[in-house]
Formats: C-alpha cells, structure tokens, sequence
C-alpha cells in the first residue's frame, strides 16, 4: 500500500471581536486557541490606536498569542483578528517569492482601507443576493479561464465601459477563477451582478476552503504560498474585495465602479 | 490560447503571441526551458501578447532569476502595455532587474 505523507497547509484564522458586547465571533477557519482576555486587551490597544496592529512571534509574548503572526484590525466598533498558523511552512523566503508575513500584512493593510472583507454565512448570502444578475457560467478547468474572460469583456462592452476598467476586471475574475481551478476543486461559477453603479463578480467553489493560503510545495523548498501575486493584483485593482471560505467552499466577491 | 514561434541562432528569439494564463503557461515553460538548452542568452518577444496573469508573470520571475543565477540571460522586449500594466503592479522590473529589459 502506498501512503502519502500529509502536509498541513498554513492556515488563515479569523475572528471578529464585538467591543460594545465584549463578544467574539469566528469568521474562519478555527480560533485560536488564545486566552480571549488576551485578545481583548489587544484588540482594545488597536482601536484606541486607530490603527492596525501586527504582532509576530518574535514578540516577547507570543506564546500567548497562540498564532504565528496575528494583526488586530479595529473597523468602526469591531475589529477584525486575522492570525496565520505557518505549521512548520517557513514564514519568510528572502527572495522574490512573496512571504507568509507580506500576505497578513497586505491582508490586514487592504482590511483596514475597507478594500477587504470577510463575510460570514449571513453576510455572504445578502452581499450575493444585492443586484441583479446578468451573466453566469461554469467554470470547469483550464481551458474555462479564457472563456470567463470573453464573457465578463462582451458584458463589460454591452455596459459601454471604459477600456481600463474593462481590463483591469477582466484581469481580477481571471485571477479568481485560476485560484479556484487551482485551490478550489477545480471547478465551480461566476456570476455577475450589477449594484447600483458597480458590477460585482462573484466566484465560487466546493473546495476545501481556506485554499488561498495554500503552500505548493514543501518546507525548505522553494516553497510559494498560493496566495500570492494573484491577489495582489485582485486587491490593489478593486474598490471592494469580500471573502467567504469555510469547509464547503470558497466564495471571492469582487467590486468595481463601472 | 498561446502561440510560439522560435527563432534560432547564436540568441534565440521566442515570439509570443496570444494569452498567457494558466492554461498555457506550460506552453510557455515548454518553449522557454527548450530554448535555453546550451545557450547563454535568449530574447522574449512579447509583441502579440495580449493578455497575461500572475501565473505567466510568476513563471516568468522564476525564469528570469533561476537562469541568472546559472548564468544565463533571459532578455525580455517590445512588452504592449496590457502586459507593462501586469508587470508594474508585480513590480516585474524591481524583481528581475531593468537588464532583463532590452527596449528600457
């Protein structure tokens, strides 16, 4: 019998903490396992700050942190905990590949700027349902990529917008949608909806979630978190990002003015 | 859908034309790792892209860098905008090097 070595991947943890109700509530992945109290203090110094604050474990206190990297994110009355298990994946790579810590960093930076969120079920199923549709298809592999985008440039040319956004929307579902034939299963949908002013692209799959912290390959290798220019490219070129993953799949909500 | 047409000589020159994704990225690996066999230079023609994403640009990083370190030049030219745009937000030329860029 041939056994194959399991690789835990490096994970992504969120959670959301109430400061009015002193609740917490986990958005994905499983929390830590990190005294709340501890959290709660944290997170209190963030919002006081007003700004985003990371720790790593080279801070003194790390143990009581219970993550590997760990940002406490204050939005409005709330503040979002987003944390990294690394699980033995090397944190930096010191060459061109972009690293565990970048990734949190840029994550908590696009986070903070309101460019991104992570939804919950009950937020996924309002910010999916805003709108109305006007194209949706199957994505089924490779070969589907090209097709994705043919359909979203005919639909943003029937719109009449401008060739920018065109290409610059066309270039974010593209990425989407190769995160989800590589991470995600390998197949899923895009659908398109128009919100008010903004056409929203939503990308979903049945994989295992969590899927875009991902690693390729093993530690100590030339190891590539997933996660990495493609979503670079998704956030630096849209005005809101929303995110939903969990054991049944993968849900990226992308949003533009068009 | 990407095609490829090399050049050969002392420096080769691939020409590209078309979409660079994650459908034919191995395409590209194909042809860029063929024509790299016993060579020290090779040009990248990028003039009939049209469309490339962080997969083709990854590889692409990857190339550029592996075969620098093992001596060998990867020069890229005549980039159309659509694909400059992909690089500057990768900050392409930062990682590779301006050298890798034979029309500045």
């Amino acid at each position: 019998m041939v056994t194959q070595a399991t690789k835990i991947p490096a994970t992504l943890q969120v959670m959301r903490y109430d400061a009015r109700r002193g609740t917490f509530k986990v958005i994905v992945g499983d929390p830590a396992n990190v005294p709340r109290e501890i959290l709660a203090q944290r997170a209190a110094e963030a919002m006081r700050a007003r700004s985003f604050i990371c720790h790593t474990t080279d801070d003194q206190d790390d143990a009581l942190l219970g993550a590997d990297e760990i940002c406490f994110i204050p939005t409005a009355d709330r503040c979002e905990i987003v944390s990294i298990h690394t699980n033995g994946w090397r944190r930096h790579h010191g060459d061109h590949r972009r690293s565990l810590v970048e990734i949190l960093n840029d994550l908590a930076a696009a986070v903070a700027r309101g460019t991104l969120s992570f939804l919950d079920d009950e937020e996924l199923a309002t910010v999916t349902a805003e709108g109305r549709e006007i194209f949706a298809c199957t994505i089924d592999g490779s070969a589907s990529l090209a097709q994705a985008r043919a359909a979203v440039a005919r639909v943003l040319n029937d719109l009449d917008v401008d060739s920018d956004a065109r290409r610059r929307l066309e270039l974010c579902v593209s990425e989407a949608t190769t995160n989800m034939v590589v991470h995600g299963g390998g197949e899923g949908t895009m659908r398109l909806r128009l919100v008010d002013d903004r056409l929203r692209a939503i990308v979903a799959d049945r994989g295992p979630g969590l899927n875009f912290l991902n690693w390729t390959e093993e530690a100590g290798g030339a190891g590539q978190p997933s996660m990495g220019y493609g979503y670079k490219i998704i956030l630096d070129n849209l005005e809101r990002v929303y995110l939903h993953t969990g054991a049944e799949g993968t849900t990226l909500v992308l949003d533009r003015t068009i | 859908m990407l095609h490829t047409r090399v050049e050969t000589g002392d420096i080769p020159v691939i020409y590209l034309e078309g979409e660079i994704d994650l459908d034919s990225v191995e395409t590209f690996r194909w042809v860029v790792s063929d024509a790299m066999r016993g060579v020290s230079q090779v040009v990248v023609d990028f003039t009939g892209v049209t469309f490339i994403d962080s997969s083709g640009t990854g590889l692409l990083v990857r190339f550029c860098l592996d075969y620098k370190a093992q001596g060998v030049q990867l020069q890229l030219r005549n980039i159309p905008p659509v694909v400059d745009d992909v690089f500057t937000m990768l900050k392409v030329r930062t990682l590779v090097g301006d050298e890798a860029f034979l029309d500045g």
